[in-house]
């Protein structure tokens, strides 16, 4: 199914220029220009995705990846995925009604943030962007907190090793560094092994080209860390679509640096918990890093701030629409009689509540003090920063009646 | 109790300023829930839904479809039950909260809170100034579109549009220099800076009218020299602001300008220096006769010619004679500093105060030109005219005391002199002249030294030099 | 004379250099079909075509490395950042390579490269988008650095930038983006103020403000209040931040006796300190006050809830005035 298929893009311009644009396969088969298919995982090209709960809601074996769920752990995994998505399309609404600056919304992302998300231990840490709101679920860091990042209250201002989630990177591809450079701390501390931990870092398509990103792909392999790189390849990078980040399958990127990569379908949530739980596995034993590619989409826009019909067309997202993360596995609780009605209700009520509570919490939180400038800027005293705020709290109080706010 | 709340267009993220409504999904009555969508509107390239923020009853809608309106602007209205939770957020920000009527509702954008203060004077786009070129007009300050309270910007809330009035500040507010300037004043407090302070425009200034900051005590900051102080040293004081006058037993007059100075110089002249005065009187009828004889000669033509004349010469050759009179006692440097010219300073009772003009090398001047400096000295000093140049650089005094109709006085040094003279008047009294009674024109010379550089020995041996060219004018001749 | 917008305005200057130079071209993140985030480049690689108006891949140092490299075959690329925050991984590319290739070639090599990048704080935003780089670029000797803060100076002083043969750093106020003025989009460039040269925005007698980009508003707006205490208050845009404009300013300075800087940047180690510098050693017996500096704290960009403390403001501007004549 075509991605991108510039010959229909209609009227305006093509998005990429064919004129160097060569498509080259997973065996090194040249595709002449014109050819959307091998840039499309499914069709044509060697690229092998693995997925285990088809968009229908079937399962489907993969003999590396053997994964049986109880009906309850897969009830489970829908709740999280309903709830994720209800916070998400919540501060959409927040956003547009002005409550937030700022949002950059998953809708499309929940089963590869919720199904790499329940695949980390424990003890594992996680590295994320600024659109892991499900990882950040499944963490268990209260989703007020990401809020108070869009909505200007803070930059964060959690504690990652509460939660083991880094506070969100909002530069593109930095965490992947700092992912590895912790994974090489794991290492000092002797904690690899079976009962070892591990780090995900999250990432999305466009990251790739970052130089950071290739240089902890270099880090990780030399130094053989224990770290999983989970690149969300959602088809986008703001308007710029893959191919202008890359002429290979994402995944295929690893080899280049000499540890393993696979694709997996990003839609669903059974095959990324396996496909995670295994590469974690790995790591936590010291066999290095994956990299493990999400193959899903930016159903919304990059963020709040962007439109999205400026750059590409409606049929393509009506496309993914079939192969919506959440229906799927709708579909198989049905299909395997293992929910009935008022189990979806109530989570569809509890997901009311999330809302409200989520929305409430929101309107309800207060503005930091203005001499909270000042603080957390170093660990030491400062005099600089001491007279500063001192000048400035004289500054404050030098006025007749409040700030206007 | 149901409470009118309005949702205003909002920047939905393209930077857009205004939007058009294409579609109203819900007539006024209708129920509304939050996040149900409620109108479609069209930017740029695509229809965007927007979600209500309220639940209640739709009471109007403000525009009509097909309308464009700016983003900001009031598009629906719902009324709401009770207490809602404020759409401004922040519990912190009472301010936005506080229903300044029904048709308050919350600004779409929090942060901006209630809108910012209207312009005091005429509103102006700054935008139009900046670009108006370079002499902008009044007429270029035009005022700005109507107010958004942010203006939309494709990333984030939006601009805030600023103030363009001043928050009002408590009476007493804090005016302090920077930083570092108040803290030094604060160091200041008990101990005098061994330099002297002023502002680089006031020291350039000091140095074109000749003016030693040294020796002037400040009135600015921290004990600062001021232009004023500058300015009043060098031509007197500006107008004299009245004093404030007590009505009854006492009466206040501000001290200030030539009196402030000069009782600063002679506080600090007779606390330095060790004064000693010595008295001689004299018998002058040459002198006097030497005086009338020389105003008939030509040379003295149109000049104003009096005993003064010789005493001053008398006092130039004694110096001659004495140099250690004509010098300055340099406690820093622990040295004296003996001067090889004269500067005679010439005491001047002024309607501002005693003043002392000096005549640069006097010294070298001849006696017709030394009478002409001696007038003109004294005519400008009287008229409140001698520059800063005048009044400063002495290095021996002269004080007319008999002009007070006085014989003796014990003068205070002019600092940083080491000698001066005053001299009495010239009257008819009883002197022994070959042993008998005769009436001659006798005056008292006081000499006042600085003890430290002169002792009783010099001092006296310049007085009686000083007698005997005063008794009889030749020995000028011989000894000059 | 037109009315537009100061990003229309850059968008026109784009134009015109590109019609007018076919070894013009521009390069960056969405730059092309979407027209960049601020709609800047909006309509340009419709019109120029892909080749002249490219999309790059996501990565700051390869826009500029690889721009570096077209410059050495003779094009003219002009470089977008997408926002001030996101320069760092260039930072390399244009300190060690970009401002030193003339010098290391002894004239030989020209590197005509243009970046722009959209700057300041003011827009409600998360992290990185809000910062003022500007001192770090004008510290990079063989850099030249600009700012505009009107729609006409901006339409121009993009051409300028482009034309000229040196590397240069173009600052684009982004709060001031939507800001409206006219542009005459007729005039000759020559006639235009030279890139170098400040500005005097408003004249004035009791105190000289120096302001660039965003603070330009700002400042004018504080002019404007401080009329009505009775303080004639002359503020300069400086426009070009390496090299200054000595001669204005100090001009200026010497007839006012008082200078205030303002900018949203730090002020630890920010330009108002060379600033301030350089007016004292040349304008020393004119000065009644200390120069004063307004600008950000000894901090990080704070959450957008706080950035009204944190930038400088009408009152912080005028109580800045206030401090010159209390000394």
């Amino acid at each position: 199914m075509a991605l991108v298929n510039p010959t229909t893009m209609g009227a305006s311009e093509p998005h990429t220029s064919r004129e160097w644009h060569v498509a080259v396969d997973a065996d090194g088969a040249v595709t002449a220009p014109g050819s959307p298919a091998s840039l499309d995982g499914r069709q044509g090209s060697r690229t092998e995705t693995i997925q285990l709960l088809t968009p229908e809601g079937e399962r489907a074996e993969h003999p590396d990846y053997p994964l049986e769920l109880t009906a309850d752990e897969v009830k489970d995994l829908y709740r999280d995925l309903v709830l994720v998505r209800r916070i998400d399309t919540e501060a959409i609404a927040l956003q547009r009604q002005g409550e937030l600056g700022i949002w950059a919304s998953l809708l499309g992302q929940e089963a590869a943030q919720v199904g790499s998300g329940r695949a980390l231990g424990s003890r594992d840490m996680a590295f994320p962007t600024y659109r892991e709101h499900g990882v950040a679920w499944c963490r268990g860091l209260d989703p007020i907190k990401l809020l108070e990042l869009f909505r200007g209250v803070s930059h964060g201002g959690w504690d990652p090793a509460a939660h083991r989630f880094h506070l969100y990177t909002i530069v593109i591809g930095s965490q992947t560094l700092h992912a590895t450079g912790y994974a090489m701390g794991i290492q000092r501390d002797g904690a690899v092994g079976e009962n070892g931990e591990a780090v995900i870092v999250y990432f999305g398509d466009g990251a790739t080209s970052q130089g950071d990103v290739n240089e902890a792909f270099i880090w990780a392999s030399v130094f053989n860390a224990p770290v999983v790189f989970f690149c969300q390849n959602n088809q986008w990078a703001i308007s710029e679509p893959l191919e202008r980040q890359s002429r290979i399958p994402l995944y295929q990127r690893a080899s280049g640096f000499g540890f393993p990569g696979m694709r997996v379908d990003g839609n669903d949530v059974f095959a990324c918990l396996a496909v995670t739980r295994k590469a974690m596995q790995a790591a936590r034993e010291g066999q290095g890093p994956t990299l493990i590619e999400a193959f899903t989409y930016r159903m919304g826009a990059h963020t709040t701030t962007d439109d999205p019909s400026r750059y590409r067309l409606a049929s393509e997202l009506e496309a993914w629409k079939l192969k919506d993360p959440i229906e799927r596995v709708k579909a198989y609780l049905v299909r395997t009689g293992s929910a009935n009605a008022s189990f979806f209700e109530g989570v569809d009520e509890e997901a009311d509540q999330l809302g409200r509570r989520v929305r409430k919490s929101c309107l309800e939180m207060p503005d930091p003090r203005p001499l909270a400038i000042f603080e957390n800027v170093y660990a030491e005293p400062s005099t600089l920063l001491d007279a500063e705020r001192e000048q400035y709290a004289a500054y404050l109080d030098s006025f007749a009646g409040e700030a206007p706010r | 109790m149901t409470q009118r709340r309005e949702f205003r267009l909002p920047d939905v993220g393209e930077g857009l300023t205004e939007a058009d409504i294409v579609t109203w999904r819900v007539k006024p009555g209708d129920q509304v829930t939050i996040n149900q969508i409620i109108v479609d509107i069209e930017t740029a390239k695509a229809v965007v839904e927007l979600p209500c923020p309220y639940e209640g009853v739709v009471s109007g809608l403000l525009v009509a479809e097909g309308e464009t309106v700016d983003v900001g602007t009031p598009i629906i209205a719902v009324d709401v039950a009770g207490d809602v939770a404020g759409g401004t957020g922040p519990a912190a920000s009472p301010a936005a909260d506080s229903a300044a009527g029904p048709a308050a509702g919350p600004a779409v954008h929090p942060a901006a809170g209630p809108t910012v203060h209207p312009a005091a004077g005429p509103a102006i786009d700054p935008a139009a100034i900046a670009a108006a070129g370079p002499r902008p007009s009044a007429k270029d300050l035009v005022p700005p579109p109507p107010a958004e309270e942010r203006q939309a910007v494709l990333v984030g809330y939006g601009v805030k549009l600023g103030a363009t009035t001043r928050r009002p500040r408590k009476a007493a507010a804090d005016t302090r220099p920077a930083d570092g300037a108040s803290s030094r004043a604060d160091a200041m407090n008990g101990s005098r800076p061994a330099s002297v302070l002023a502002k680089p425009p006031v020291r350039k200034l000091a140095r074109e009218l000749g003016i030693d900051l040294a020796g002037l005590a400040g009135t600015g900051p921290a004990g600062s020299i001021t232009r004023d102080d500058v300015q009043r040293a060098a031509h007197g004081p500006v107008a004299p602001a009245a004093g404030r006058a007590d009505r009854g037993r006492e009466e206040r007059i501000r001290v200030r300008g030539v009196r402030k100075h000069t009782a600063a110089a002679v506080a600090s002249s007779a606390f330095t220096a060790p004064h000693v005065t010595e008295f001689l009187q004299v018998e002058v009828d040459a002198t006097v006769q030497a005086v009338a004889r020389l105003r008939e000669l030509p040379e003295f033509a149109g000049l104003r010619v009096s005993p003064l004349l010789l005493v001053a010469r008398a006092l130039l050759i004694a110096v001659r004679r004495h140099p250690m009179i004509n010098s300055t006692w340099d406690e820093a440097a622990q040295e004296i500093v003996v001067k090889h010219y004269v500067n005679l300073g010439i005491a001047a009772a002024t309607e501002r105060g005693l003043v002392v003009p000096t005549i640069k090398d006097a010294d070298a001047l001849s006696l017709p030109a030394l009478a002409r400096a001696l007038a003109d000295l004294s005519a400008t000093a009287r008229e409140g005219r001698s520059s800063p140049a005048d009044l400063s650089g002495g290095t021996i005094t002269i004080t007319n005391v008999g002009v007070f109709g006085v014989d003796a006085g014990t003068p205070i040094l002019t600092p940083p002199e080491a000698a001066i003279l005053a001299f009495g008047q010239i009257k008819d009294a009883p002197w022994v002249v070959d042993g008998q009674l005769a009436v001659r024109k006798v005056t008292t010379l006081s000499l006042s030294f600085d003890h430290r550089i002169v002792d009783g020995d010099l001092g006296s041996a310049v007085l009686r030099d000083l007698g005997e060219m005063l008794h009889d004018p030749l020995r000028m001749l011989a000894w000059g | 004379m037109t009315i537009m917008t100061l990003s229309k305005a850059l968008n026109e200057g784009l134009r015109k250099a590109l019609e007018n130079d076919p070894k013009v071209l521009v390069m960056g993140e969405d730059v092309g079909k979407l027209g960049g985030v601020f709609r800047v480049t909006d309509r340009l690689q419709k019109d120029f075509g892909e080749t002249r108006v490219i999309d790059t891949p996501l990565a700051e140092s390869g826009i500029i490395g690889t721009a570096i490299g077209l410059a050495l075959r003779g094009y003219r690329p002009v470089c977008e950042i997408q926002f001030d925050g996101f320069v760092y991984p260039a930072f390399d590319q244009i300190v060690s390579q970009l401002a030193k290739l003339r010098m290391r070639s002894r004239g030989f090599v020209t590197v005509p490269v243009t970046i722009r990048i959209p700057c300041g704080g003011g827009i409600g935003a998360v992290e990185h988008h809000s910062e003022s780089p500007e001192a770090l670029f004008a510290h990079t000797a063989g850099l030249r650095v600009v700012a505009c803060a009107n729609s006409a100076d901006a339409y121009a002083m993009i051409q300028q930038s482009i034309a000229c043969d040196d590397p240069v750093i173009f600052f684009e106020p982004k709060r001031r983006y939507w800001d409206k003025s006219e542009v005459d989009t007729a005039a000759e460039l020559a006639a235009a103020l030279p890139m170098g040269r400040a500005r005097t925005v408003l004249e004035g007698t009791d105190v000289t403000v120096l302001c660039y980009g965003p603070m330009v508003r700002t400042c004018v707006e504080s002019a404007v209040a401080a009329r009505a205490e009775g303080r004639s208050v002359e503020v300069i845009d400086l426009r070009s931040l390496s090299p200054l404009d000595l001669g204005a300013i100090c001009s200026s300075v010497r007839r006012t006796g008082r200078c205030v800087v303002v900018h949203e940047a730090p002020v630890t180690g920010g330009l108002g300190a060379e600033i301030a510098a350089r007016v004292t050693e040349e304008c020393f017996y004119h000065l009644e006050s200390p120069v004063l500096r307004v600008g950000g704290f000894s901090t990080p960009y704070p959450p957008s809830r706080l950035e009204e403390d944190y930038l400088p403001d009408l009152d912080r501007v005028l109580d800045a005035v206030d401090r010159t004549f209390a000394c």
